[in-house]
């Protein structure tokens, strides 16, 4: 009975947390947005290379995502779930080129306290090349994880 | 004659219970339980989006060990801003009760200890709508009624007490570990029936049963077994002897 009696103890109070712990409400903590992330390289030296001045803007749309942003190594660009394809204006350095993107896209549960977003497939790109010289395209799949998708140099 | 062949036996039954010794039993009686869970009906009184129905059956192995099947079925809505969800389902748990009181403390009527259980559940889950939002504006779209089946197990420790003449009360805390719960890469079920949140690899749970028990047999259980103490000389002896036996 005396092992019995500390062994009761120490179930009571694992029930007495567990049920402390279970009646915690959960809260969305965890990116919920998947982006396209494309980083900015020199095609002369083929190194990372910021651009002093960037502005981009989804075709249509009249906010702006960066607006004469300085020290942007890495943009995140949205895409349109909707439509399959998005276009945008990027702006390097004060001289204007497009991207277009075309792509697949699906539902992703996050959790349940965040619900569901969407993730996406690149499936190819077209580009104006003012300032730009070429896009390479680093990964296809579009997520929340912040994972390079293209590279963009000028 | 008879008279005579019963006497002997009396005297033979009497002298070979002179080897025995003095020892205290229990009689031990081992149970068919059946019950139900009452949390889920009470939940469902004040919450009508969740329903879960669940009970079990038990067979006493000996006063220790009890051989225990449940099974139940959910029926769990979820709305919040931007999804609904729905699942749907039966599960199942098998597995093992260990009574931790003493035979002489538990008697039949009292049981503390733990259980291990693994769980299978069959459910299907549908996302009728949902809804997301970002740069270029709100996307909504919904997701079928996918069928799918979930394994994990159950750690349960909890109390029971009789409470009337075999009718018995008690609860039980779930420590449950996911091992599959079904689903695809990005489509994870949100609630399993039996298990609960989809998307924790741990979660926990309650139950508070009212169960009748059946009593089928009577276990004598030795509870202080007296070993005779052998007296010091004899001992020495005997060690002695063990020795020689050795050395040869």
């Amino acid at each position: 009975m005396k092992k019995t009696v500390p062994f009761i103890g120490i179930l009571l109070i694992v029930c007495l947390v567990g049920i402390l712990v279970r009646c915690t409400p959960g809260a969305c903590l965890e990116e919920t947005n998947s982006f396209l992330e494309a980083s900015f390289y020199s095609n002369t030296t083929k190194e990372i290379l910021v651009p002093d001045s960037l502005t981009i803007s989804g075709s249509g749309q009249s906010d702006t995502l960066y607006n004469k942003a300085e020290g942007v190594k890495v943009a995140s660009l949205p895409l349109n779930a909707t439509t399959g394809k998005c276009t945008f204006v990027i702006r390097i350095n004060g001289t204007d080129d497009t991207l277009q993107l075309i792509y697949s896209s699906y539902p992703h549960l996050i959790s349940k306290e965040c619900g569901y977003t969407f993730y996406h497939t690149l499936d190819t790109f077209f580009y104006s090349r003012n300032t730009i010289d070429y896009v390479y395209r680093t990964s296809n799949n579009i997520t929340t994880l912040n994972e390079e998708n293209i590279r963009i140099y000028y | 004659m008879r008279r005579i062949f019963a006497y002997t036996i009396s005297l033979l039954l009497f002298l070979s219970g002179a080897g025995l010794y003095a020892q205290d039993t229990v009689f031990f009686p081992l149970k068919i339980r059946a019950g139900f869970d009452l949390i889920g009906p009470v939940v469902y009184i004040y919450n009508k989006d969740n329903l879960n129905l669940e009970g079990y059956l038990s067979l006493d192995r000996n006063e220790k060990m009890s051989y225990v099947i449940e099974g139940g079925y959910l029926k769990y809505k979820y709305s919040q801003y931007n999804y609904d969800y729905i699942s749907t389902g039966v599960f199942t748990r098998i597995g093992v009760d260990f009574n931790l009181l003493k035979p002489e403390i538990s008697l039949g009527k009292y049981w503390a200890g733990v259980g291990l259980r693994y769980g299978l559940s069959f459910y299907s889950s549908e996302t009728p709508s949902f809804s997301h939002d970002n740069y270029w504006g709100t996307a909504t779209s919904s997701i079928p009624q996918i069928k799918s089946t979930g394994h994990f197990f159950e750690l349960t420790p909890g109390f029971k007490t009789e409470l009337l003449r075999n009718f018995t009360v008690g609860w039980t805390i779930r420590l449950k570990l996911l091992i599959s719960g079904g689903g695809t890469r990005d489509i994870k079920p949100i609630y399993i029936p039996g298990y609960g949140n989809g998307g924790k690899t741990v979660t926990l749970g309650v139950n508070y049963y009212i169960s009748w028990n059946i009593p089928f047999k009577t276990r004598m259980v030795i509870t202080k077994p007296v070993v005779p103490e052998e007296p010091e000389e004899n001992e020495e002896e005997g060690l002695n002897q063990q020795t020689t036996d050795v050395r040869q």
